[in-house]
Order: structure tokens, then sequence, then C-alpha cells
């Protein structure tokens, strides 16, 4: 990330786009603590989360999901969620969350079943549910809608509305445009580490920076020259 | 576990709890050596487990708490005169410090790495052992004034080997121990989740440095000398995680069942196989490394008679 | 490098000047450290003697800095691999009357031909998977390779009484004759590895594994018989090392295992899979045991302690080593 900076809007869901390599999954471990700022500062609820440890940053109520699923794969679903609650939990209270969640996302025939054993998109269903068994006010979602087929997809995201209505904020990560275009109301564009664009998805449709990002630099119309998105595949550029 | 899960359990551990206890009256003084034996190595694989089958940092070293544990007992008996009762309790507390100081640092480490730092601690303490004679008499040894204790050690193995199952299976059927294996799995998801690894690696680490060395503490009384090569046995490490590995890591009846067979096994090829066995036992424990990596009860798992997960 | 790796050699060279001092520290209090010209000969001594002992022990660490540089594996039997070549080493010239430097002709292939089997057998099928696998079965061979000796040679000491005079370099300074010989001769063979592993095409084809075997196999490399090479190497060099190190000292079935930590600490100090760094750490290590053997009292049996702290200190410091090598 190179001098990267921006607001999102609590109790709204968010999107964060860019080509591959922009900084995307690093923001989010800026956000969580897994990686940790040479300067600058993460504000939530006015406080500078920049240097805390990744289970101080959760135990605050910011989660997140990630982009190639890390969930525990020798343990059971239901270990995979009891995993996560505090130990000043008290046991029937973190079962019965537990089960409304896995419920929700219908893995409840699988509950004990070994994480690894799942197909990819319940894996990432597990991965979604697990990152809400603590009633968290900001959730990151990095690529939720990949390998989800389209009926569970908007299941989820009815979900994810339902959150927002709850007063909950989330960012989410997708390169899926119909997801974040539909249904974000402020999108963050980044490219090389840099924020190039941000707005509301009507504005960054029409955004020339954020075309260039994906595409690459036209010199001339019709032609592409120069600087290329990283991550654009050449065919897709000399079309433009 | 279930109500009637939990019930039966423990109806299981009460009733082998009774029949162990008035076993050593009916069996010579070989077999009941043979016993304790057996329920010391129960209690070491167990322990062993607690922090190497759930977190997943494999130690190569805890026979350091075993040795520091019987030391602890020696040294007090023989030269201060204590009874060697509260000894153990004196060796618990200090292989707890001890596993503290040496688990912050050490617990940093990835993998092997972690490995090979413990078995370099074991050596280091035995080598402190060797060397700290004005303490522990060096090389020389120390003898316990001599008794006949086969019944107060079995008694006392007993004990603890049921303190420990009961410890392990509490630690293992929990939360605590979902958020262990939790950082097996995936110490940065884990740490993402909310887990203070660190801070559940070290209880997790202390935790398993006390028992063995309570362990210790009764079998020094029990064999009346101790010296730095006999107690600080490399091959007592070994034979924690194989035992451990054999049975099913991570588990609870994993270890137990590992450290009784292969404890059996070892009496069985030694009585037969006196120069061999040390030989086959070496192969034996690299042939399970190699091909049964899970262990019986994941073995066992896999083909469906176990059920998955420790928590339901 | 970046920031944080330049904080980290800077610590690391500031904990290896304290590691230094520290037996001098102890020597002074414990009163066996004297000022005077014999007493610093001595110490002149000992340190030349400590950097051709850091020969011998980067020869047998650059074994083991192969296999792990190839493999990923770490091999805790390394160091009864190095016993074995002392033992067969001892068994040509008690039994066959061969001069132990010319026995190494006859032990280094049967001990290259070992490492082959064990590659086959044992480790071929577990270079993919977590570093812990290997590490188990390694020390578990390990260890019944010293149960094998003490059943064949009883856990008695051996030595082979060789080139007993002394090499006076300068007027204080007077070197074992085998120590001297030994460093040459570890000079010439890890030299030798050195080259061909830079300038054979075998030699290529193994480091171009090390650097990324899936691309190696597409290139034509073929990587299973790579493997049997390099841990055949890797065994041949430790047994080499044993030859050396049978001429020196004295050893028994249970020696491997200190052999064993003194190479982990090599490899560790110097840098994972970096040949230049398991030779500047063979010296490092070897120099800093002659100190502490020196200076501080019960040195012998603590000299274990002073592997086992570097190897620790600098897992924690900056666990790619003086090289700086990378995880991955």
């Amino acid at each position: 990330m190179d001098g990267c900076s921006f607001a999102v809007p609590r109790g709204k869901i968010s999107g964060l786009i860019g080509p591959n390599g922009s900084g995307k999954t690093t923001t989010f471990n800026l956000l969580t603590g897994l990686a940790t700022p040479d300067s600058g500062e993460v504000i939530y609820r006015g406080e500078n989360l920049a240097g805390l440890k990744p289970y101080q940053i959760f135990r605050k109520g910011v989660t997140r999901t990630f982009q190639v699923t890390r969930i525990f794969r020798e343990m059971t679903v239901l270990e995979n969620m009891l995993s996560v609650t505090g130990l000043d939990v008290p046991d029937r209270v973190a079962r019965e969350r537990a089960a409304e969640l896995i419920a929700f996302v219908n893995l409840t025939h699988l509950r004990a079943e070994y994480g690894g054993r799942l197909s990819y998109g319940q894996q990432k269903l597990l991965e979604f549910a697990r990152a809400l068994m603590t009633d968290p006010d900001l959730i990151l979602l990095d690529e939720p809608a990949a390998g989800v087929n389209r009926t569970l997809l908007q299941h989820l995201l009815d979900h994810i509305h339902r959150l927002e209505e709850r007063g909950k904020t989330i960012l989410i990560v997708e390169h899926d445009m119909g997801v974040i275009m539909n249904h974000c109301e402020r999108i963050f564009v980044l490219d090389g580490g840099v924020k190039v664009a941000e707005g509301p998805p009507a504005e960054i449709q029409r955004d020339e920076r954020v075309l260039e990002a994906y595409f690459g630099r036209r010199r001339v119309a019709g032609r592409t020259g120069g600087r290329r998105g990283a991550g654009a595949p050449p065919s897709e550029a000399s079309e433009i | 576990m279930t109500r009637g899960e939990h019930l039966r359990n423990l109806a299981l551990l009460g009733t082998s709890a009774i029949a162990l206890a008035i076993l050593p009256h009916a069996l010579s003084v070989y077999l009941r050596s043979f016993a304790l034996f057996t329920m010391m190595y129960v209690v070491l694989a167990l322990a062993w487990n607690i922090v190497s089958g759930f977190t997943g940092y494999t130690s190569f070293g805890h026979v350091a708490f075993y040795g520091i544990g019987a030391y602890a007992s020696a040294i007090l008996t023989a030269d201060y005169g204590w009874h060697w009762l509260p000894t153990l309790g004196v060796g618990a507390v200090l292989a707890a410090a001890v596993g503290a100081v040496i688990g912050y640092p050490v617990l940093r480490l990835k993998g092997p790495y972690f490995a090979i730092a413990m078995l370099g601690t074991a050596e280091g303490t035995r080598v402190i052992a060797t060397v700290w004679d004005s303490l522990t008499h060096g090389g020389l040894g120390i003898s316990f004034p001599s008794a006949e204790n086969s019944l107060e050690t079995y008694d006392a193995m007993l004990t603890l080997m049921l303190v420990t199952i009961v410890v392990a299976h509490v630690v293992g059927h929990s939360r605590f121990g979902i958020s262990l294996n939790a950082i097996r799995e995936d110490e940065v998801a884990a740490e993402a989740l909310g887990i203070n690894a660190t801070l559940y690696k070290l209880a997790a680490f202390v935790l398993s440095a006390v028992f063995p060395a309570v362990a210790g503490g009764i079998q020094a009384y029990k064999v009346l000398y101790i010296d730095p090569p006999s107690v600080f046995f490399v091959q007592i490490t070994i034979a924690m995680a194989l035992m451990a590995m054999l049975g099913g890591k991570g588990t609870v009846i994993g270890p137990i069942l590992g450290a009784v067979l292969l404890y059996t096994a070892q009496e069985l090829t030694w009585v037969n196989f006196p120069t061999a066995h040390l030989i086959a036992y070496g192969l034996f424990i690299v042939l399970v490394a190699r091909f049964m990596p899970r262990g019986l009860v994941g073995f066992a798992i896999d083909r469906g008679w176990v059920r998955k997960g420790m928590v339901h | 490098m970046e920031r944080s790796e330049v904080r980290s050699l800077y610590l690391l060279a500031v904990f290896l000047a304290c590691a230094y001092t520290v037996p001098f520290l102890v020597g002074a209090w414990a009163g066996t450290v004297r000022f005077d010209e014999r007493w610093l000969g001595n110490l002149a001594t000992v340190v030349v003697a400590g950097v051709m002992q850091g020969g011998v022990y980067a020869m047998f660490a650059l074994g083991l800095t192969l296999i792990f540089g190839v493999m990923r594996i770490i091999n805790a039997a390394h160091g009864e691999m190095v016993m074995m070549g002392a033992y067969l080493t001892w068994v040509c010239f008690f039994y066959l009357g061969v001069d132990p430097l010319l026995s190494m002709v006859l032990t280094l292939p049967v001990a290259f031909l070992f490492g082959v089997a064990v590659q086959k057998l044992l480790l071929n099928a577990v270079v993919g998977q977590p570093e812990l696998t290997a590490l188990l079965i390694t020390f578990d061979l390990g260890l019944t390779m010293i149960y094998t000796a003490e059943l064949i040679f009883t856990t008695d000491f051996r030595a082979i009484p060789y080139a007993p005079g002394t090499v006076h370099l300068t007027r204080t300074i007077a070197v074992g004759q085998n120590k001297v010989i030994s460093f040459v001769l570890a000079v010439v063979i890890s030299t030798a590895v050195y080259l061909f592993l830079k300038l054979s095409r075998l030699g290529k084809a193994v480091r171009a594994t090390a650097l990324n075997a899936e691309v190696a196999m597409v290139c034509g490399v073929d990587v299973r018989r790579i493997y049997l090479i390099t841990t055949g190497f890797g065994a041949a060099l430790a047994a080499a090392g044993g030859a050396l190190v049978s001429i020196q000292f004295g050893f028994n079935p249970e020696t491997g295992v200190v052999y064993t930590l003194q190479a982990f600490a090599i490899i560790v100090l110097g840098g994972r899979g970096n040949y230049m760094g398991a030779l500047i750490g063979g010296l490092m290590l070897a120099v800093l045991e002659n100190l502490v053997s020196l200076m501080v009292p019960n040195g012998t049996a603590v000299v274990e302690l002073a592997a086992y702290g570097l190897m620790i200190f600098v897992l924690l410091i900056r666990p790619g080593g003086l090289m700086g090598v990378k995880e991955g």
C-alpha cells in the first residue's frame, strides 16, 4: 500500500475493488492486524487499531473472511463455529448461536463433518457463518461470491442486507461487478496500492481512472499501449 | 459430548479405577511394576498430547520436565529429608515455572524448529543436571533412602493417571480444547478469530509440563536411584510422542490406547528378544510415522466406528 | 534489505559479539583467565584449532544444508551418519589396517549408498509433507542407528591414533598435526563439492531442484533421482566428517547426538540451505566451543549448551541466519 486513505461509511455496505495485486487483501490484513502499517492509522470508533494484535481487533468487533478459505479442515463444522466465541460466553449460548448460523447457511446436515471434506462453496459458507458468530459490527468479506451458486448468493446477499439494517458495517472485496454495483452504496477503487477513485456505483462505472486501472491506458482510441493494469490479460486490452 | 456419553465415560473410568486400585494386591512385584510403568506412560502420552496433539507444537523435549520432577523429588528427599509426597508438588510447580519461562520464547518457533529447540532444551537440562553437581550430585546420581514402596508408588501413579485422564478429557472436549485445535489447524486464522494464540499455547505447554514432572517424581522414588542419563533418557521423549501418535494425536483415548499397546509390546519384545528389541522398536517407530500418522483412532474415525470431532 | 531485515542482522551481530565475550567473562569470574604470554598463546592456539575444527564441522553441516536446501527435509540422523563414518573408518583401520584418510575412498561411497537407500525407502514419500514428518522419521532412524552401533560396538569410546605430532604455526601456536590434516582435507572436499554443484550438469540439476522442484521437473530433471543423489552426498559428507573426527576425538554411538545438534546450530546460524553460511557457521561455532571449553569451568560438558544456546537465539532473533535465508 502506498499512501492510501479512505473512510468506510458506518452502517452501510461498501465495496473495495481493483485489479489483481492492487492491495485489496493487504488492506484487509492491515485492518485486521495481520499486517502492521509502517505509517498511518486505522481508526475504528475513534480508536486507532494499528499495531494491535489480530485477536484484540477481533474482540473489538471486527471480523473477516479470507480470499482462499481458511476454515479449520480437521475440525467439524460445529467445532469451526465454536472455536470463535470467547471462553467467557457460556456454552449453551454459543451452541445456540452456532446452530442458528449453521442452519442459516444450510449446513446443518453436515455439522459433524470435517471442514476439509466440504465442497468449496460449502467451505465459503462456513467461513461466512463463522465470521458472524460473535455478532461483529464491522464485517470484511473477501470475495464472498466466488464459488457460490446464484441461489445461495442471493440468500447471502439478503442476509448481508439484513445485517446492514441492523446497523452493521460491511466492506466487500469482489470481482463480481454485479454484486458490487447492485448492492454497495459506496465503492473504493484501488490500483497498485493507491486509491484511484471513490464514490457511488453510478459514478464509478463511468470513471476513467477505474477503467484504466482494469484495462490499461489508451494512447490512441482503439489501440492500447503504455502501462497495463496489473493482471489485465493482453487480449482484452487490445480490443479496447 | 452428550450427557449420556459423559456418564458412560465416568462409569468406565470409575470401574477401571477401582479395578486398578485392587489389582496390585493380586499381582507379583514384576507385574505390579509393569502396571505402574504402563500407567506412567499413559500419563506421559496424555500430557504430551495436550501440547503437541492439540496445538500441533510437537515437542521433542518433554523429558526435560520429567527429569526436573525426578530431580526435585530426589534432592528434597535424599538431601533435605523431606517426605517424598510433597516433593511431587514442588516438582510440579518447578516444571510449570520452567515451562512458562522456556515456553514463552520457544513457542514462537514454528513446527520443526520448535521440535528441535525442545530437543535442545532436554539436552540442555541434562547437561545442567550433570554439571551442577553441588545440587544434583552430577554424574554420581542420587540415591533415595531405600524402602519397600511398590504399593505406595503404584497408588500414587494410579491417582496421577486418573487425574491426568480427567484433565485431558476436560481440556479436549471443551471450547478451550477447540481453540487449541484451531491454533493447530491455522494459527493465523485462529488469531484473526479472537484466539489469543500466544496465551493459549503457553497455557497448554505449562499444563503439559506438570504431569510428566509428577510422574518423574514418583518414578524416581520407585527406582530409588537416578542419574542424568537414566532420567533424561531420550527414549522417553520418543516414547511419549510415539504412543500419542500411534493411538491418535489430538484425541483423548488415543494416547491412552497407544501407551498401553506400545508399552506392552515393548515389554513382550524385550522379554523375548533382549538384544534386538531396541532396533525393532526404532524401526517400528519409523513405520508408524510413515504409514499411520493419524493413529488408531484416526483409523477408526475413517472407518466410521468413532465419531468425528471432539465436541458434538 | 528492508528495514526489519537490517535491524535483525544488527541484533544478531550484537548477540554474537556478546556470545563470544561470555566465555571470557565467565573465565574471569572463575579465575581460569590469565593474561600472561603463555595463556595468550594457549588462547591463540585454541582459536586456531577452533578454525580448523570448524572446517570439519562446516563440511558435515554442508551435507545437512544440502539435504535441507533441496528437499526441505531436516535430517535428524545426520550426527549418526557422522558417527557411522567414524566407525567405518575405525573398522577399516583396526581390521583392515588401512590408513584412515585413504579409507575414505571406501567409506564415502558406502555412506553415499546408505544415503540413497534411506532416501529411497524412507524419505522419498515424505518430501512434500510438512517438515515435521521427516524430522520424526530421521530422528527415529538416528535412534535405530545408535542402538545398532551399541549392539555391534558397545558404548565404549574409540579413537584412532593418527598423526600425533604437532605443527608449530608460529612460536606460540601449536596445533595437532591431525587437526591440520583434517582441516586441509575438509576444505578440499567441501570445495570439490561446491565446485561440483556450481559447474557440473548434475550439480546444476541439484541446484535447480533446490530452487523449484516443479520447474526443474518440467525442464527434464529427474527429480526423484536428484533426491537420491542429494541424500547420498549428504551422507557421504557426514561420513567424511566422521572420518576426520575419528582421528581427532574419541567417539561412541551416542556422540552423534551432539554432532546433529552442532550441525543444526551451524545451518541455523549460517542460513539453512546456504553453503557459504554453513562454512561461516561452522567456523564460528567451533571457535566459540573452544573458547568455552578453555575458559568455562567444566567447559567440555557445557560445550553442548553453546551450540544449543546459539541456535535458539538465532532462531528467535533472525531465523534466516547470517545470510538471511527466507522461508518458503
